[in-house]
């Protein structure tokens, strides 16, 4: 058998679908011929190599392009896509996070301030106790409250009194703006009667009613 | 009694998009990775795959159940679409060279280390440029047996040829690509 016969079956060798007579008249030829043994090898290291050809994946953009010009429909995501798409996504913006940071760290720092302190151990946690705790932390945050009411009755005064303060000033400052100044008088024009000025027309204020 | 394939072009049909889905995931890969083997470009492929797929959702209703399986009628349509697309660039051919594999490989999860990935890059760059240098109809039957991994008879179906012809241009690409390899691998050592 000459090499170029050998050639036509090489492959129906390889996949081992030859007859047997063929098949073991080109075993025979193989073993005498070195061209054609190479040529086997050199064939078989090919088809590996074609099985392991890496293959490119089709990205998720491109899968939703192709969709979106077919069916019109968007592509169904996964709960994990959902998730990263409409929670940590919008997470990750600096915006939001800076503002979820400093939102926690203010809740904290307010739990931290107006939490009445409770020391609770595993082992002292019994009915009784739990409803001592309660209590306490009930006559604690009532306490809280009411210094906060006071606090609260201490500004107010204290406001109503800076408030007085200013008005009597104001009060005081447009009286002294009301008093005529001296040569300054017109002399033609009779002098109106006292009663009849209105009080605001001289200074165009109106601050409290007269 | 349909077959799975034949159900979903059914509900296809029927305008149930999330069927067309299941298509495109099911059979979109193929036809990507079979317009590369062709283009040997990334974005030529893209495109390609969206053209070839477009064409598939637009001639649904073309399809019979007995003109053969929806794999088929798809790679027949992709094969048709490619092979144009072939004709149309050998006229007007663009400048530059092939893509490289490297970032192909990476992706591969055969291969995740890291040298046996760039071992397999060159291996399959050698392969690539010995594939381009085959006439279309061997380089065709070698991608469709040796790199999809399609049956004889699938492929017969497709290229609308005899199966014995399948086998011998099957055989005659390897025979030719081995031959080729060979020469360049004995350059190669020449050189270095």
């Amino acid at each position: 058998m000459d090499c170029s016969k050998v050639e036509l079956w090489l492959s129906e060798y390889m996949e081992a679908s030859l007859p047997a007579e063929a098949a073991d008249a080109v075993a025979k030829h193989l073993v005498s011929c070195r061209n054609c043994s190479a040529l086997l090898q050199e064939m078989r290291s090919i088809v590996s190599l074609c099985h392991d050809y890496p293959s490119l994946e089709m990205g998720p953009e491109f899968v939703e392009r192709i969709l979106l010009r077919t069916s019109g429909r968007p592509r169904t995501r996964s709960f994990r896509e959902l998730l990263h798409q409409h929670i940590i996504r919008p997470l990750l913006t600096p915006r939001l996070a800076i503002g979820a940071t400093l939102a926690t760290l203010f809740l904290f720092l307010m739990l931290d301030l107006m939490l009445p302190r409770l020391s609770v151990t595993f082992s002292s946690i019994s009915p009784a106790g739990v409803v001592r705790l309660m209590d306490r932390g009930a006559r604690q945050l009532y306490g809280e409250g009411l210094r906060a009411y006071n606090k609260k009755n201490e500004w107010q005064e204290q406001y109503n009194r800076f408030k007085n303060n200013t008005l009597n000033n104001l009060r005081s400052i447009m009286e002294q703006i009301d008093v005529p100044v001296e040569g300054h008088q017109k002399t033609e024009e009779p002098e109106p009667p006292k009663d009849d000025a209105p009080k605001e027309k001289s200074s165009g204020l109106f601050l409290w009613p007269a | 009694m349909l077959s799975g394939d034949q159900k979903l072009v059914e509900r296809c049909l029927q305008g149930d998009d999330s069927a067309w889905e299941i298509v495109v995931n099911l059979y979109g890969k193929r036809i990507y990775n079979l317009s590369y083997r062709y283009t040997n470009r990334r974005e030529e492929a893209e495109d390609l795959t969206q053209n070839i797929l477009i064409r598939v959702y637009q001639n649904l209703r073309s399809y019979r159940l007995d003109a053969g399986s929806f794999q088929n009628w798809i790679l027949r349509v992709a094969r048709n679409l490619i092979i144009d697309h072939y004709r149309q660039v050998r006229r007007f051919p663009k400048t530059g060279g092939s893509e490289e594999l490297e970032t192909m490989s990476i992706q591969d999860e055969k291969t995740p280390n890291p040298q046996r990935a760039a071992e397999q890059a060159e291996a399959s760059r050698f392969l690539q440029d010995g594939l381009q240098a085959l006439s279309p109809e061997l380089k065709e039957a070698i991608i469709l047996r040796d790199i999809e991994g399609i049956a004889y008879q699938d492929i017969a179906e497709l290229l609308s040829v005899p199966e014995g012809t399948v086998k011998s241009r099957i055989n005659r690409g390897r025979l030719e690509l081995a031959k080729l390899l060979t020469k360049r691998r004995a350059l190669l050592g020449m050189q270095m």
